[in-house]
């Protein structure tokens, strides 16, 4: 039982990480309808930007509370400005050209960034100091949860819900949302779209710089390389919950993250990735547009 | 002067769908842009409204220019538009449509008076306002298109094809209310229309579009007594 507690929040914690990168995805596609491959990118220069801070802080010999909290803060607010950048450079240029040339300028910005981080910090993993503090009252269940854990899951949920209270009830979510049905008819009624996009960029990008930080910090080390694989496995959550779709995102991040934690529990971890992409597959194949996806005929 | 349209020239792309077009619309005014499809009346609204601006030529709303100003700035000095198709937003509520039309707007009292007046205005779109937009029916889609941009308090209202595809009664109706929101809001009205017949009956003047160009200018009710005119858009 202890043995299936454990699978069972180990993948909650997975599905936190993942929903809060495929938040990313889904905001973006769902005001410009372009899949941004560099956000898993934004999610390890985020983790990059806490090991700095949090190593420069640790020099200096700050409290552990106040490590964490500025750490936390610059790597959301590092992340945001290299959201807001990469649209502003890669993306707004080609507001008008074909659908194919943003997507190939998303994946360039991709590859570009992951070497430019190979460059500057090399290939090799790097030790990642434990943030998160062990918590005393966990104390008696350390086999079942870490604290870090706990702390991935809650911030999941708290953004979660924050969130979706943003999309529902701000100016700028409402904004977003009608933006993502009809850009045009949003401009006649005075959105600014390009400040709209903006806002979406930095948000999904502060959210992957949480992820970046708060994951490196309970995995211990990160290199070049940890954006691309995360963004890949959020971006497939994405896709399966119905890309577009923030309830979407968050549940088909959580069903990705059990299904890895029970196929690496119960079966291999070895198979880890083939579950997690038959899966993908599977719901593909009778729900082409994702779980809580809508079906729409393609605007040609 | 209302607005002006100082020979324009519009692109999409490399064709040229306005070749050179200057209209003027006084203050109080309903004027009406008749012409076949493909003339260019839909682009002349687009470039009113900044969404395809005019390569040359230029716009004065009130004497001032705005055809190098975004979309959004352009309906912050009060011109709306109701587009071709009434776009509704499809996922949104009644009520949540009407308040995407007061986006710019931030006198909470005053917005939601309005909405009163709209529900007043039209009683169906209160019954429904919890129901999505897509739900609606094609009438009443565009009485909601009408509340929706009525919502921004425009003192320039343009109208794209308010009658398309929608049953006789139904579209006397909003030409009723058309000519309503001109005398009660004191609201200029720039109507597009294939319905020549129906929009010179309401328009104080008219203007005849072919080819991107204006070909007539007249008084609405010389125009729909010009034979040239009932031979063409009035099926006369």
């Amino acid at each position: 039982m202890d043995y299936f507690l454990e699978l069972l929040l180990g993948g909650l914690t997975r599905g936190s990480i993942y929903a809060l990168i495929a938040l990313g995805y889904t905001m973006v596609y769902g005001v410009l309808g372009l899949i941004n491959f560099a956000h898993g990118e934004v999610y390890m220069i985020g983790a990059f930007v806490g090991l700095i801070v949090s190593g420069l802080l640790t020099v200096l010999g700050w409290p552990v509370l106040a490590i964490v909290a500025i750490a936390t803060v610059c790597a959301m607010v590092y992340a945001a400005a290299y959201g807001f950048t990469i649209e502003k450079v890669a993306y707004q240029p080609l507001r008008h050209a074909p659908r194919l040339s943003p997507l190939i300028s998303a994946i360039g910005m991709s590859i570009f960034l992951q070497n430019y981080v190979l460059l500057a910090q090399s290939s090799d993993f790097q030790a990642f100091p434990q943030l998160v503090p062990d918590f005393e009252f966990l104390e008696p269940y350390t086999h079942i949860i870490l604290s870090s854990e706990l702390v991935i899951i809650l911030a999941g949920v708290v953004t979660l819900i924050v969130l979706f209270l943003l999309i529902k009830f701000t100016k700028i979510g409402k904004a977003m949302r009608a933006i993502s049905q009809d850009r045009q008819m949003a401009m006649l009624l005075g959105v600014n779209v390009d400040n709209v996009i903006s806002a979406t960029f930095i948000i999904g990008s502060a959210l992957a710089g949480l992820g970046g930080i708060l994951v490196a910090s309970h995995v211990g080390q990160i290199n070049f390389y940890i954006g691309f694989i995360a963004g890949l496995k959020a971006f497939t959550a994405a896709v399966l919950g119905g890309i577009g779709s923030i309830p979407g995102a968050a549940l088909g991040g959580l069903i990705l993250g059990w299904t890895e934690s029970f196929a690496t529990g119960y079966v291999s971890s070895d198979y880890e990735d083939v579950f997690a992409f038959g899966l993908l597959v599977f719901i593909l194949i009778f729900r082409p547009a994702g779980i809580l996806g809508k079906v729409s005929s393609e605007k040609v | 002067m209302m607005l002006k349209l100082n020979d324009i020239h519009t692109f999409y792309g490399n064709i040229q769908a306005l070749k050179g077009v200057s209209l003027e619309i006084e203050e109080g005014e309903i004027i009406t842009l008749i012409g076949s499809n493909g003339a260019g009346k839909t682009t002349t609204l687009m470039s009113v409204c900044g969404l395809t601006p005019p390569r040359t030529g230029e716009i004065l709303f009130r004497g001032k220019q705005i055809h190098a100003l975004n979309a959004d700035k352009i309906v912050a000095l009060g011109i709306s538009q109701i587009p071709e198709g009434r776009r509704i937003f499809p996922e949104f509520t009644i009520k949540e449509n009407l308040e995407m039309g007061a986006y710019l707007r931030n006198d909470k009292v005053e917005i939601r008076k309005d909405l009163d007046y709209m529900f007043d205005l039209f009683p169906i779109l209160k019954e429904r306002q919890n129901q999505r937009g897509g739900s609606l029916s094609g009438g009443e889609q565009q009485m909601l298109a009408i509340s929706r941009a009525l919502m921004a308090r425009p003192t320039l209202l343009l109208l794209d094809e308010p009658s398309l595809g929608l049953a006789p009664i139904i579209v006397r109706q909003i030409f009723d209310i058309i000519k309503k929101i001109n005398q009660e809001q004191k609201t200029t009205i720039f109507l597009v229309e294939q319905n020549a017949n129906l929009a010179l009956k309401v328009a104080h003047r008219g203007y005849v579009m072919e080819n991107g160009q204006i070909t007539l200018v007249d008084s609405a009710s010389n125009l729909l007594n010009d034979e040239a005119v009932k031979k063409i858009y009035l099926g006369a």
